[in-house]
């Protein structure tokens, strides 16, 4: 079956089929560890004395993510802080805020949780007993969005940090190339920036790293992760991106990372000739920047009667 | 021979006839591996690794859809 070809280890627990390499625990560990600093290093994501926000819903992206971010506060160079947002569903977000927590605590990172029932005085349990609601994906990325960002600015964070992967990131480019979404592909990248200074640059560390070697490493090095599938997940064009992306990886191993690298490389063309520079003024309900008269959480609330 | 499988709080015994790999036994049992991390006697191993007379085999779901 082979040996770990780093260091000899007979105890391999990954095959890459991209590389050709097979790694024991040990140096799988290093090698992933190694490789989202080399992204962290390469995309700018860091700089001395910056404050981190991490998006932490205790899953095993946002865990790795603040469990590798961690490796820079012992060297001093960041802080680190963490948000877990409660979304309001019974029987499943319980356990992901008692993890992030305990995560939090163990690494001393000041941490709250936020639940969207104090944010907006209704959670996704009631939202989705609507009969006319949008769906539980779209009121939740955006109501996530506005707790993250406020998050940011009462943290004073300088950067927020999201567990983005390989994955999420190739299912994007994919999803709004082929819906023709150009402006939605114009905001695809490693950060993401906005003119208004109510906007916190969000960092992606995980953009590199295939979403199964995230689990892998979660699991190698021990770290408590919330595994459970949300029980609105419905079937969705993203699933069926991912479920063609997953199938042709089989023989296409090397596929993920070319669709990544490809799209980076023409990312600065595509901004320059899709990317809107839109004038952001504040939201007339909530404060929080809109380039609408009302944001987009606060439309929601409004057709939900809130 | 047999082996004990493990599934989230499933637990049972499986008999073996001949060789048997945890690709095999994924594929039996319809898994995709892309989804899944297996272990074998509480240790992470890769597909290729044979399962033996007595071993306890346990498949993590680490991917969700959604």
């Amino acid at each position: 079956m082979g040996s770990c070809t780093k260091c000899g280890n007979p105890n391999v627990i990954i095959k890459r089929k991209a590389s050709g390499q097979a790694l024991c625990k040990d140096c799988f560990i290093e090698s992933i560890e190694k490789k989202v600093k080399q992204t962290i290093k390469k995309e700018n994501f860091i700089e001395k004395g910056d404050k981190v926000l991490v998006a932490l819903s205790g899953g095993k992206d946002s865990v790795v993510t603040l469990e590798i971010l961690n490796s820079y506060v012992k060297r001093h160079i960041i802080e680190l802080c963490a948000v877990t947002i409660d979304e309001g569903i019974a029987g499943y977000r319980e356990e992901g805020v008692e993890i992030a927590k305990a995560h939090a605590d163990r690494l001393g990172i000041p941490h709250k949780v936020v639940s969207f029932k104090e944010s907006f005085g209704i959670d996704l349990d009631e939202i989705m007993k609507n009969e006319n609601h949008r769906g539980s994906c779209t009121y939740c990325g955006v109501f996530r969005r506005w707790i993250i960002n406020r998050a940011a600015r009462e943290f004073g964070a300088t950067k927020i940090a999201t567990g983005h992967n390989l994955d999420d990131e190739t299912q994007a480019i994919l999803m709004n190339y082929l819906e023709g979404n150009t402006e939605n592909l114009a905001k695809i990248g490693p950060k993401t920036e906005s003119n208004s200074e109510l906007f916190t640059v969000k960092i992606k560390p995980l953009r590199e790293i295939p979403e199964k070697e995230i689990g892998l490493y979660a699991l190698a090095k021990g770290l408590d992760i919330h595994l459970a599938g949300c029980p609105y997940a419905q079937e969705s064009f993203r699933m069926e991106i991912s479920n063609i992306l997953n199938e042709l990886v089989k023989e296409h191993p090397t596929i993920k990372y070319s669709t990544l690298r490809g799209f980076d490389k023409i990312r600065p063309a595509i901004r320059s000739e899709m990317a809107h520079d839109y004038e952001f003024d504040r939201c007339e309900r909530c404060g929080e920047p809109s380039s609408n008269r009302l944001c987009r959480a606060c439309t929601f609330l409004e057709e939900l009667g809130k | 021979m047999s082996f004990t499988l493990k599934i989230k709080d499933k637990v049972e015994k499986r008999e073996i006839d001949g060789d048997l790999t945890i690709k095999d036994l994924l594929d039996d049992l319809d898994l995709s591996s892309e989804t899944m991390v297996s272990k074998k006697n509480g240790e992470i191993v890769i597909e290729e690794e044979t399962i033996e007379d007595g071993d306890e085999i346990e498949f993590i779901q680490i991917i969700y859809g959604g």
